[in-house]
């Protein structure tokens, strides 16, 4: 009963849900901010997805119709599925075992990959440039991303998320490894194919990337995923580098200053090209996070 | 790495929004707008000029008594332009385009053919018109 | 005769409607990867036939249909018809007339930069420019509307001079105006020159060099930016533009960035322009009366546009209809540049690149000539007309 009640409501499915669009909502309500206008009203994600899952779903002709319409479903299961694993509204993740940090970190990028596949699936040209981004990004970002969640993981001895969490709450790891919380936030934007990542869904350029084709439920539940998607990263890193997650109140304060952050990027900073993106991260990014993590290995080795 | 915008935004953030919030807020409008045209029959002498001018024919002007100078304009607001020709033209300065009547959307068509003229004018033709049932007047 | 290359031709067709277009037109871009390998266009989404219409009204009429082939540029349309006019009838508008006729070109000018400046920062990916620009350019939107009555579509001329004049309190409010303005656009000149992201995405790209340019024939400040000396303002001075003389901006570079910097520039020079304006209004009467039939003959009028050199020819038979006008806008002589400029840049660029160039293409559309592969023939004017006028006669009989 406890785990239907996990997966179902909290801190899975509804909780994860609907502070996914929360903090969607938050996210452009600060961009917002900081170009000088007002911003959606409270319930403009939530209106948005719901008009979305009402309207009619049109599967394109050459495209695998299984793949079309079973992709978002997968990218959202994924996504749910790492709410569970993950410190939610600060309290305890409701499922813990060793290794569930690399669980979690590839959840995620199965949602990318199916936002990749989905894209591969049509023959509509924008879309397959989109889906090729993607992919592109993802092979950049995911290691230097990677390697920065694993810095606390080493000084915490452990790769399970609870006792990471335990171990940060008593320091504060942004102090100790700033380059990993750096590479930490930058990649998630990356992952999240925020401004200035947002070369695979560049709209100027490929209309929608990936998802030029999809509308209706498919589109709702992509991007439902990504909401949900960007709940989860903004849980881990805060958890991870700002001294853990005690309570909500922690939880809350510390996610929406992390937002706060990531809206401020998002402003101020102009598209990417996507060869710069893989510019950028493979010569600056990994090596920088590689780097880190050497040190911390050595230190945890000689110490 | 020279950020550019950075002051504007952390300025940006901390000031009110730019966007006006109309409807809840509305500025005045300036006395120079060009709003919907207004006419006054006092002067009128009937020469028609306005009616030549307009390009896009939103004006009609009916003569119900060439002597007795009792002219009436039909003006079609959803023809007009707003170019301000006819106010340029006319000699007699019968016309004259409103700063306050510019909000001039409407659901239905009637709003969009104003009747201008004395009202006794006005009234008699809209009689006319009701009796003859049809839309096609000679006017010039 | 088609050839069967061994890389399977990828296509990406940009329009008639995309995000990147603010107006519809046909671009595919052949691409391999991300590197463009070829390109091509078709126009003709906006072909309104104001060409044919302007037959059919008389002198007066025309001034505001033409006047309307474009939002951005719709006072230099106007202007360039009503000096070619003036010019037939050999009735010169008044001093002052020509003086506010200037005025308003200029903050007309201010105002297409500006916008001009928010649409290529939010095809680069830079909203929050894209948003302070356009916040900005409000401002010279509302002094417009406060000095001519319209935010766009001014309606400023007459045929034999303008429609309202300046005062005192209208001036100050000008001033004012462009106080605020130049601070800004001073700041977004240097935001330009050094945000990095921005950089990465205008230095360098879209390269034309000078004698490219002659060879394209590209107008305006897409061709300043390559370093070619020309702007018709001050070789060809109209209206009030010997009274007022204008300082030339060229850059050299010839890359995005320049013609970045160019348009800003100009942004600069049309303030300082303004002010000199005010300063030394000439009096006099606001127009002189025009007769309604416009003496027979031929005339030509050229106009700096703020894309951009543009054409009117006019031509009058004597009576109160002109017989033919025919308009060439700048952006018909630099859409041919992008097309090789784009060769070799990533898909990335195409969207800047053609943004760089100031495209409009409401002004751009004439009548098009398809070729079919069964039926080719060119067309001259008169046998396109005499088909227009046949069909419609077969339609109504």
């Amino acid at each position: 009963m406890s785990v239907l009640l996990s997966l179902l409501a909290f801190p899975g499915g509804l909780f994860v849900v609907l502070s996914g669009l929360g903090y969607e909502w938050l996210d452009r309500k600060l961009i917002a901010q900081f170009q000088n206008r007002i911003g959606p009203r409270w319930f403009q994600p939530g209106a948005d997805i719901l008009k979305l899952l009402f309207k009619e779903e049109i599967v394109p002709r050459d495209a695998h119709a299984w793949f079309f319409i079973g992709l978002p479903l997968v990218a959202l299961a994924a996504a749910l599925t790492a709410a569970l694993y993950v410190p939610m509204a600060g309290i305890e993740p409701a499922f813990s075992f060793p290794g569930d940090l690399i669980v979690t970190v590839y959840l995620l990028s199965v949602l990318t990959l199916c936002i990749g596949v989905a894209g591969s699936n049509t023959t509509d040209r924008f879309s397959l440039v989109g889906a090729t981004r993607t992919l592109t990004q993802l092979f950049s970002y995911e290691a230097p991303f990677l390697l920065a969640l694993l810095g606390p993981a080493i000084v915490a001895g452990s790769w399970q998320i609870r006792e990471i969490v335990a171990y940060a709450g008593q320091r504060w790891l942004l102090l100790t490894q700033p380059i990993g919380f750096a590479i930490a936030v930058i990649g998630l934007m990356g992952k999240l194919e925020l401004p200035p990542f947002d070369a695979p869904e560049a709209h100027t350029e490929i209309v929608a990337g990936a998802l030029t084709e999809y509308s209706g439920r498919g589109l709702g539940l992509f991007r439902l995923a990504k909401d949900v998607e960007l709940v989860i990263g903004l849980t881990l890193i805060a958890a991870f580098y700002l001294g853990g997650l005690a309570n909500p109140i922690e939880f809350v304060v510390k996610t929406v200053v992390l937002l706060l952050g990531l809206a401020g990027i998002q402003a101020l900073l102009a598209r990417m090209r996507i060869d710069q993106v893989v510019g950028v991260w493979w010569r600056y990014g990994a090596l920088l996070a590689l780097g880190q993590w050497l040190l911390l290995i050595g230190w945890e080795v000689f110490s | 790495m020279r950020i550019g915008l950075l002051r504007d935004a952390i300025q940006s953030f901390f000031r009110r929004p730019a966007t006006e919030k109309y409807p809840y807020a509305r500025r005045a409008a300036p006395a120079r707008l060009r709003g919907a045209l207004h006419f006054d029959p006092a002067r009128c002498t009937g020469c028609g000029m306005c009616v030549r001018d307009c390009p896009a024919n939103a004006i009609e002007l009916i003569t119900l008594d060439k002597k007795n100078k009792r002219f009436v304009l039909r003006y079609h607001v959803d023809r007009c332009t707003f170019c301000a020709q006819c106010v340029e033209t006319c000699s007699f300065g019968c016309l004259k385009m409103s700063n306050e009547q510019w909000e001039l959307a409407a659901q239905h068509h009637e709003p969009f053919t104003v009747y201008y003229g004395n009202e006794s004018d006005v009234t008699s033709f809209l009689a006319q018109l009701a009796r003859a049932k049809t839309d096609v007047v000679p006017t010039k | 005769m088609h050839t069967h290359a061994e890389v399977e031709k990828f296509v990406v067709p940009i329009g008639p409607q995309h995000p990147a277009l603010k107006e519809p037109g046909h671009f595919e871009f052949t691409v391999d990867g991300e590197m463009v390998t070829h390109a091509s266009v078709r126009l003709g989404y906006v072909h309104r036939g104001i060409e044919k219409a302007t037959e059919q009204r008389t002198w007066v009429q025309d001034l505001y249909l033409l006047e309307r082939i474009c939002g951005i540029c719709s006072h230099t349309h106007a202007t360039a018809f009503v000096l070619g006019v003036e010019k037939l009838a050999g009735i010169p508008a008044p001093p002052r007339a020509q003086a506010i006729r200037v005025l308003v070109a200029e903050m007309e000018r201010i105002h297409s930069h500006l916008l001009w400046l928010g649409v290529a920062a939010h095809e680069a990916g830079f909203d929050t420019l894209f948003m302070y620009t356009w916040r900005d350019r409000e401002t010279i939107m509302d002094l417009l509307e406060g000095l001519t009555g319209n935010r766009v579509n001014y309606s400023a001329n007459v045929l034999g001079g303008v429609k309202f004049d300046v005062d005192a309190e209208q001036a100050d409010s000008i001033r004012r105006g462009l106080d605020f303005l130049q601070e800004r656009t001073e700041h977004y000149l240097e935001v330009i020159r050094r945000d990095e992201m921005f950089l990465r995405r205008t230095r360098g790209i879209g390269v034309m060099t000078q004698a490219e340019a002659d060879e394209f024939g590209v107008v305006g400040p897409t061709a300043r930016a390559s370093g070619v000396a020309r702007d018709i303002r001050i070789q060809a001075p109209y209206a009030a533009y010997d009274a007022y003389p204008v300082n030339l901006v060229v850059e050299h570079a010839g890359d995005l960035e320049a013609r970045f910097i160019v348009r800003v520039r100009e942004l600069l020079e049309s303030y300082r322009l303004i002010r000199a304006i005010l300063d030394a209004l000439p009096e006099g009467e606001l127009s002189k009366k025009l007769p309604r039939r416009i003496k027979s003959g031929e005339t030509i009028s050229r106009v700096e546009a703020p894309r951009g050199e543009l054409f009117y020819f006019i031509q009058s038979g004597g009576g109160d209809k002109p017989t033919r006008v025919k308009v060439r806008t700048p952006t018909l002589c630099n859409l041919a540049s992008v097309l090789t400029l784009v060769i070799g840049h990533q898909l990335a660029d195409v969207p800047m690149i053609l943004v760089g160039v100031d495209p409009c293409f409401s002004c751009n559309d004439r009548a098009v000539v398809l070729k079919s592969e069964r039926d080719e023939k060119v067309w001259a004017w008169e046998q396109l007309r005499q088909y227009g006028i046949d069909f419609y006669r077969k339609g109504k009989a």
